[in-house]
């Protein structure tokens, strides 16, 4: 049987060529297709894997009970020291616990290019935001000093933000703030300001955090952790990993991203699917005697029917990797951003292979009945068309 | 006239061919549709954007503006009136489902008779302290009707008898205007102010103002914001025509859903030209006979543009149509507290279909044309012979 599958088919490939302009269009519907979702797809998946990058195993953050976002969060400094003394938070030299209670806010600033308004997101640092996040280093200049009007910006920023260069300003509400250091952290905090907490807490006039990040022990100091502030009555907060938390943030915009970007994909999918339908159709109606001889050989109907459904398979998955080429030759790794966030555009190779998957969907619904008639079509009759 | 049946009887001749030809231009144009119908949306948004009013926001995330900052722009010569809002964000039973409700003062309806609630429904709010109007979306959203009890949970937001739970009863609902895609939920601005603690009353997050003449109004805004620039609560002013201009954020939505509609159309012209050039070609004979009987060039290449555009047309109709449709599906589909604009199927939409449609069958039509007209009937002929 499988041998019958195998020598059809090849028989299908091999005069693959003469039907070149119909098979086209089954590639460049699908090509289409794929090239449209992945493009779009590249946003989301950039998005997401900045934020999954903000990870380290060894960190928890802490958010008011309820906060679906971190700007949704306060913690008033009272519960913010109850925190800090939980148990499992990990301990600097200095004896005091490595966690950093802090705000964040969005900075109205000038895009590049257009000079139109943008925000830039400002987060803070305590003593501590460092020894949390091993992975930062300064590239130019220096740290702020906590208590003067000073800021430190990430390495993507000046790309999109105007000003946000070593020497920029930044116009906070008492005056202009400079930018005295460039760093890198490798996740979404590379495109925007850090500041002193109590600092940027006087100047923006708040008395309470948005955040507790906290340094564990271990891994497995987590459920502790949790435990203590969560049944702590005193306390009205919700514990996560870091990359719980992240990747719940990245998730929540995705999916109102995602139903948009797989609508649109549904329906260019199901126009491929009738081209793949109309293709393989035609393709069967024209090769009728040869089918019929095939069958008159003794070749199984169903060995005809999957040798159908194999030549639509090869079609739309040829155009499927035609199109993931040109979504990821036009955008993996170029530099973008949504809203504030500024991060990566990337065609993984999962989304590669989603491409695949969409592409063997549509040959299958699509080569289904031409490939039933095929095979159901009685040899006599078909020897007889013309 | 009298060729109809002539381009029918093609059409018939294979109709499964044709039923799917079809059945792909509507799934097309139902793309286009969407697409083409949310760029009108949003043209339309910007057009009935009023030059006259300005938004007057502070311009950093600070705990609420005094309301004295609006007593102060009420008197700038220019302004004709103003009204002053709060809003209060937070979730409806689970943090999930994120809501806010809108504060207003007894002014703003008269300011804004076009956002949705009538000058009744302004008035229950003037009346009724308790009383909420919720458009459509919303109330669906939470499944509300008129009566029932809305009960926002904001964390953020403490009341002064020390919850943060805001209780209403919903006095009306009203239908959706495009310029909220994701609706809106409003109550009275004195119900906000007297239920915060004492400290937080007097406090706004927004002055919306009416200006005497319009071609002023930039100007006035850029006044008020001067005016506020060294002042603790430093404001941040746009006129209405500005907030609403397409160039205003991060992505050209508009542009793109043009790139996603005219991808969807190439998709198709694939598929159409290759039915075209199919049907011609096995009917090489067919039209080799009309040529003798003396049908011109002219007609033929007439005959062969209807077969093409017929199914196009009748596609781009029916796909436009049900765009319209499932343009009523989409905020269903979305997670809530997002929303896009509804595809609106203006008039322009269905020329811009119908014209694309027809631009489509001329170029499908255009190479099998030019073979007709290049044929040698008497080659045509003995190949139907043999």
């Amino acid at each position: 049987m499988i041998r019958q599958i195998v020598i059809v088919a090849l028989l299908n490939f091999r005069n693959l060529r003469r039907r070149f302009w119909p098979s086209l269009v089954i590639v460049a519907g699908m090509a289409c297709v794929i090239g449209v979702m992945l493009s779009m797809l590249s946003v989301t998946d950039g998005l997401r894997q900045a934020y999954l990058n903000i990870d380290d195993p060894l960190n928890a953050i802490v958010v008011a009970r309820g906060s679906a976002f971190e700007g949704a969060s306060s913690i008033p400094r009272a519960q913010a020291r109850l925190v800090l003394n939980a148990p499992g938070i990990a301990r600097g030299a200095d004896g005091a616990p490595i966690a950093d209670a802090t705000v964040m806010s969005g900075v109205q600033t000038r895009r590049v290019g257009t000079g139109g308004r943008a925000y830039i997101t400002l987060r803070t640092f305590g003593p501590k935001g460092t020894a949390l996040r091993p992975k930062f280093r300064m590239l130019q200049g220096r740290m702020f000093r906590p208590g003067s009007h000073e800021l430190i910006a990430g390495y993507r920023a000046q790309g999109k933000f105007q000003d946000t260069g070593l020497g920029g300003h930044i116009i906070m509400p008492d005056g202009e703030w400079r930018i005295v250091g460039i760093f890198r952290i490798d996740d979404l905090s590379d495109g925007q300001v850090i500041g002193d907490t109590e600092t940027v807490m006087q100047t923006m006039r708040r008395t309470a955090y948005n955040r507790v990040l906290v340094r564990l022990t271990s891994p497995a100091a987590f459920t502790a952790f949790r435990r203590a502030l969560t049944t702590n009555p005193a306390l009205s907060l919700d514990v996560y990993r870091w990359s719980e938390w992240n990747r719940k943030i990245s998730d929540d915009t995705n999916t109102f991203f995602h139903v948009l970007i797989y609508g649109v994909s549904v329906i260019l999918a199901i126009g491929a699917l009738f081209g793949c339908f109309n293709t393989m159709y035609a393709a069967i109606e024209r090769r009728a005697r040869e089918i019929a001889t095939l069958r008159a050989m003794g070749f199984s109907a169903f060995a005809v029917a999957v040798s159908v459904m194999l030549e639509a398979a090869a079609l739309t998955v040829t155009g499927a990797l035609l199109g993931a080429l040109v979504a990821w030759a036009l955008y993996d790794g170029v530099p973008s951003g949504m809203g504030s966030d500024l991060f990566t555009l990337r065609v993984s190779p999962a989304m590669v292979g989603l491409a695949v998957l969409w592409a063997i969907a549509v040959a299958v619904l699509g080569g289904l009945l031409p490939s039933v008639r095929a095979a159901r079509r009685t040899v006599s009759e078909a020897l007889r068309a013309t | 006239m009298k060729y109809v049946p002539l381009v029918w009887a093609a059409l018939r001749r294979k109709p499964i061919r044709a039923a799917v030809t079809f059945l792909s231009v509507t799934v097309a144009f139902t793309l286009f549709g969407l697409m083409i119908g949310l760029n009108a949306t949003m043209n339309r948004m910007e057009e009935r954007a009023h030059a006259d009013r300005i938004w007057t926001l502070s311009r950093f995330d600070l705990p609420g503006m005094p309301v004295t900052v609006a007593r102060r722009i009420a008197q700038l010569p220019g302004v004709k009136r103003l009204s002053i809002m709060s809003y209060v964000n937070g979730y409806v039973g689970d943090p999930k489902n994120r809501a806010g409700i809108i504060f207003l003062d007894d002014v703003y309806g008269t300011i804004f008779p076009d956002q949705g609630p009538s000058a009744a429904q302004w008035e229950m709010l003037r009346r009724d302290r308790t009383a909420l109007v919720m458009s459509r979306k919303q109330a669906d959203s939470f499944h509300k009707k008129v009566g029932d009890t809305f009960t926002l949970v904001a964390p953020q937001t403490a009341r002064a008898d020390g919850t943060n739970l805001w209780t209403f009863h919903i006095a009306d609902i009203y239908e959706d205007v495009p310029q909220f895609p994701g609706g809106m939920i409003a109550g009275a601005y004195d119900a906000y102010d007297k239920a915060v603690p004492l400290a937080d009353q007097g406090k706004m997050n927004e002055v919306d103002i009416l200006a005497t003449d319009p071609a002023q109004a930039p100007a006035l805004a850029e006044r008020i914001d001067r005016l506020f620039a060294n002042s603790p609560t430093p404001t941040q002013s746009q006129t209405e025509k500005m907030i609403y201009s397409s160039d205003n954020g991060d992505l050209d939505v508009k542009a793109l859903t043009r790139k996603i509609a005219v991808i969807g159309l190439v998709m198709i012209l694939f598929l159409i030209a290759n039915v075209i050039a199919q049907s011609v070609r096995e009917r090489q004979a067919e039209f080799a006979t009309l040529k003798t009987m003396g049908f011109s060039d002219r007609l033929m290449v007439l005959l062969v543009v209807l077969e093409a555009a017929l199914p196009c047309l009748a596609g781009a109709l029916c796909g436009v149509a049900l765009a319209a449709g499932l343009a009523q599906q989409i905020p269903l589909l979305l997670p809530r507290g997002y929303g896009i604009p509804t595809p609106t199927m203006a008039p322009s939409v269905f020329l811009w279909a119908l014209g694309s449609a027809g631009l489509l069958a001329l170029i499908s039509a255009a190479l099998p044309i030019l073979r007709l007209t290049r044929m040698d009937i008497a080659t045509a002929l003995s190949r139907h012979a043999a």
